[in-house]
């Protein structure tokens, strides 16, 4: 015997169908397979078996309402039958009712997994409950509040040290997760990788593959991912083996943990090594230098708002009042990726957020279309059936038995379109990761997903055949048989209500995407203030870099195929590196803000192409220059400068052991940060040193795949074992518009199902009302109706409806779409024509639509439409 | 009209009724077939069959106390009929004849590991 018990729930299914005196004879077969698999495989196969051979009782002769002779079941073969016989008769008609459904349901399937992948976003670690980080939110003097997590490494200490019974760990990280250069022998890669403190894994709870989840205890030792341990080690036990880090420091393998999923804050994480590689007794943390993260993991039954009252005025002592007010709060780590925004200090909805909301409503209203088409296609082709319900009535059928041949059908081709639906997602999920940027995974083997899904289908089936179950079989069959049946003017109206609803959906996401699209391209095509093209970024690495620059620039150039060259000491993509505290020497006055402070070589400028607008660029040849600094248009304008030529400016604190600095040269704003922001005030410091980002101006006139393998043969001869990683400036920089772009291939995508959808509901619907002139188009076109009339006559009603449906979207579509433009400082007008694009194709589509029924039925021979019947 | 063909998977499964004997009932009948034919059956599928058989008259069955293993739940334990027994032999007997009838093998000649 065993403690293990099968599957409680699989046993209540088995128990819901089974036949009552087999319910003995099976359980205990099933127990006994069970207790074998265990025995023979796991408990997790034991479990899996039991589940299919619950499965596998789902046969006719285990049902309890299955005896094979009854009425009932007689009655349900023959309803099944009379709604397959029906579903192959009217081939086109079924498969646009069956494919807008299951579209539909595609749709829903896809934004589900994608919404709840992001609303589970960090449960992969285990404690996710009890995690926080440390914030901070700061009033500055001149009145504004922001939010940052960059934190003191003092304050991590002091938790730990005062708080022992609220925090029960603490573990801080290198603020900036930069890509690090790990090499194992010849092979070296960048990876992104967290300096953190020995708590940290367990905190986060890796799952090790082997080695020690404690190894960081010794800070000569490095916690690998499962992948990047299988590039440097393949089928070699890594435990143990040298991992050198930044060509610098050489760090024993101490573990392998299993890569961590993509819908994790720490998702990147490839490696972790101490903090103490940076942080040690000869360089402690400070209470001034805001270069940390902070994170804790609170005790069992501490709340956060609690913990976060206590901390509140951690920092308070250790600053000067006029730096202006700061107080430090947790935020749980549930709220990390979807609740992190912050305005003016106050917690707001983030754009994330409101795309899982967005994405909600897409996925509601698109399964509502589909919906829609079910029903009035289904509605409509009940209709037709007037003479069916006549004939059963007269031979005797209840009313209640013709309520369950509609509804087996709606039953049958719900079931249908949710079968093909489960296919078409597990095929194109793969396609959809790529564009919406995910690793979604199909929960195939999920009991909810498969539930959810059967009630789902089982809903949409009678609602679907609702209307028409219970208004068909309410027929008084002499009428239904004399054909004086008419269709209810209530019902004609709700159709058209219904279309006009589709496409006002449908045109709205249209608008919608191509207001998206305009914007991106608005932002991709805005002056970047430096040329982009034909530079390429390498990091400098050991200090034999910075020694050997000047040859390596000398060689370089020599070759010809680079045009110039020049570091800095922060890349050209982020405005990393603020200081404020500056303040206008002639007249005394504060500048309130502060500035993206760079040093640069010299060369800087030639290197970027940046755009002088006044003054000069920095020179090698001027004795001088470390005094002198380029500032930006923006920040010339926002110092309220008239000639900025010549302007000093003091600082509080110094710049390479100045605090003077004279404006020699004013330089068009460089978009470095966002392309959809202000561009941030730029103060560039010259410095003939070299600094870590390395920028090379390539000669345009040669050839990539020419000039850059001759470039890395020079640079590595001249700085042997230094990696020539180089990355293309204008690719990083394509890297900005990544987010937008992948909302503009969603919203594309979920707009082209919509239109189909509504078009295959237009289709069947103009298709029915056709048929049902035929006579009519008979009549006329023998009085001698041309085509143009008659196809006038047959669009003209549905055109009537798109175009209300175009009234009604313009101004829902500008009211959305203004408060997402909000969201970007940089960003286009709506105008008028980009909702004409959307209306006019909206409208020439459905006419497209209308007018292929329209025109058969008046191309068609009169005699043949008079004939028929 | 009753069925009264036997069809192959129904055949092997009502041999193996007969090997089982006294522990003929669906689990044991699914797991013997495993092991003897090395195809995997579900116990459904195998009770299903039983059910069938015995509809058409080649099986009886009864209820019988059941182990400490199936929570102490009896079992259906399967024997076969007479009309079983005579189904077998019938089939055996077209089989056999059929075989006869084979030339190659008739001669003795059939070499199997001809490949």
């Amino acid at each position: 015997m065993s403690i293990y018990e099968p599957p409680k729930l699989a046993e209540k299914f088995l128990l819901l169908f089974l036949k009552e005196d087999l319910g003995e004879e099976v359980l205990g077969d099933l127990d006994e397979k069970f207790y074998r698999t265990i025995e023979k495989k796991s408990l997790r196969r034991a479990k899996l078996n039991y589940w299919y051979q619950v499965f596998n009782y789902l046969r006719p002769f285990a049902f309890k309402f299955f005896t094979s002779n009854s009425i009932i079941t007689t009655m349900i073969k023959h309803n099944f039958r009379i709604s397959y016989r029906i579903l192959i008769k009217n081939k086109a008609f079924s498969a646009i009712n069956i494919g807008g459904l299951a579209m539909g349901m595609i749709v829903t399937i896809l934004i589900a997994l994608w919404i709840h992948d992001e609303l589970t976003f960090n449960e992969y670690h285990e404690n996710s409950d009890r995690i926080v980080q440390v914030l901070r939110k700061n009033k500055e003097t001149d009145g504004s509040t922001y939010v940052n997590s960059s934190m003191v490494g003092q304050i991590g200490v002091f938790m730990a040290e005062n708080y022992p019974t609220v925090f029960d760990k603490v573990a801080m990280t290198f603020f900036r997760s930069r890509a690090q250069l790990l090499s194992v022998g010849k092979q070296s890669f960048d990876q992104i990788g967290y300096f953190i403190q020995s708590d940290g894994p367990e905190m986060l709870s890796l799952r090790m593959i082997s080695g020690d989840i404690h190894g960081l205890e010794d800070r000569g030792s490095i916690l690998l991912s499962q992948s990047l341990a299988k590039t440097f080690f393949r089928d070699k036990n890594p435990i143990g083996e040298i991992v050198t880090l930044n060509l610098s420091a050489d760090l024993k393998v101490a573990g392998v943990y299993e890569d961590v999923p993509s819908n994790s804050s720490f998702a990147n994480a490839s490696f972790m090594a101490s903090m103490e590689l940076i942080y040690n007794e000869q360089n402690p943390y400070s209470w001034d230098n805001y270069n940390i993260r902070v994170f804790a993991q609170l005790k069992e039954g501490v709340k956060v708002n609690e913990a976060s009252e206590l901390i509140k005025d951690i920092m308070t002592p250790h600053r000067d009042a006029e730096d202006g007010f700061m107080e430090l709060f947790l935020l749980p780590m549930k709220d990390w990726h979807l609740n992190a925004e912050f305005e003016d200090g106050v917690q707001v909805t983030s754009k994330r957020m409101q795309f899982v909301r967005l994405y909600g409503i897409i996925g509601i209203f698109v399964l509502l279309l589909a919906f829609i088409n079910f029903m009035n296609l289904n509605t409509a082709r009940f209709q037709n059936r007037g003479k069916e319900v006549g004939i059963r009535k007269t031979v005797g059928s209840f009313r209640s038995q013709l309520i369950t041949q509609f509804l087996a059908e709606s039953i049958l081709y719900a079931t249908a379109a949710f079968i093909i639906s489960i296919v078409v997602v597990w095929l194109i999920l793969p396609w959809f990761n790529s564009i919406s940027d995910k690793s979604l995974m199909m929960p195939l083997n999920n009991a909810w997903f498969w539930l959810s899904g059967v009630l789902f289908t089982l809903f949409s089936a009678l609602v679907a055949g609702s209307y028409p179950a219970l208004f068909l079989s309410s027929f008084k069959p002499l009428k239904a048989l004399n054909g004086t049946l008419k269709q209810g003017k209530a019902s004609i109206r709700l159709r058209q209500v219904l279309v006009v609803f589709q496409f006002t959906i449908s045109i709205l996401l249209m608008i919608g995407t191509v207001t998206v699209y305009n914007q991106i391209q608005h932002a991709k095509s805005r002056p970047a203030g430096y040329n982009q093209e034909d530079l390429i970024t390498v990091r400098g690495r050991s200090s034999e870099f910075y020694q050997k620059y000047d040859v390596l620039r000398a060689e370089l150039k020599r070759t010809g195929l680079v045009e110039e060259m020049a570091t800095a000491n922060y890349p050209l993509m982020n405005t990393l590196g603020n200081n404020g505290g500056f303040t206008l020497k002639e007249t005394g006055e504060r500048i309130g803000f502060s500035f993206n402070t760079i040093f640069v070589n010299p060369e800087y400028g030639k290197t970027t192409q940046w755009e002088l607008i006044a003054g000069r660029d920095f020179s090698r040849e001027f004795s001088h220059e470390t005094g002198n600094i380029i500032v930006s248009e923006l920040a010339v304008k926002r110092m309220g400068l008239e000639d900025p030529i010549g302007v000093e400016l003091q600082s509080r604190w110094e710049f390479k052991g100045r605090k003077n600095f004279t404006i020699v040269g004013v330089v068009k704003d460089m978009i470095k940060g966002s392309p959809y922001e202000e561009p941030y005030p730029l103060m560039l410091f010259p410095t003939t040193r070299a600094n870590s980002f390395l920028f090379i101006r390539l000669n345009p006139k040669v050839r990539y795949v020419e000039a850059l393998p001759k470039i890395q043969e020079v640079f590595e001869a001249t700085l042997p074992g230094h990696p020539f990683n180089y990355e293309f400036v204008d690719d990083e920089y394509a890297v900005k518009f990544r987010s937008e772009e992948k909302i503009g291939s969603l919203a594309t995508f979920f707009s082209v199902l919509a239109i189909l959808i509504s078009c295959l509901g237009l289709f069947g619907l103009s298709a029915f009302v056709v048929e049902q002139r035929t006579k009519e188009i008979g009549i006329r076109k023998v009085l001698g109706a041309s085509i143009t009339t008659l196809w006038k006559l047959l669009s003209r009603d549905f055109s009537l409806l798109v175009i209300i449906s175009c009234i009604l979207a313009i101004p829902t579509a500008s009211y959305f779409l203004n408060g997402w433009l909000e969201n970007y400082e940089y960003r286009i007008e709506i105008t008028w024509w980009m909702y004409g694009t959307a209306a006019v194709t909206g409208l020439i589509i459905a006419l497209m639509t209308v007018s292929y029924h329209a025109l058969r039925a008046s191309l068609g021979n009169p005699v043949d439409a008079l004939r028929s019947e | 009209m009753k069925e009264s063909k036997l069809g192959d998977f129904e055949e092997t499964i009502l041999l193996l009724v007969g090997i089982l004997e006294k522990e003929a009932y669906a689990f044991k009948i699914a797991e013997e077939f495993e092991t003897q034919t090395k195809r995997p059956v579900s116990i459904g599928a195998v009770h299903s069959t039983l059910s069938r058989i015995e509809d058409k008259g080649f099986l009886t069955s009864e209820m019988a106390a059941g182990s400490a293993e199936r929570g102490g739940r009896r079992k259906r334990i399967y024997k076969i009929t007479a009309e079983g027994q005579r189904a077998l032999e019938i089939s055996r007997e077209l089989k056999l004849s059929l075989w006869n009838q084979f030339p190659a093998f008739a001669d003795g000649k059939l070499n199997f590991v001809l490949g």
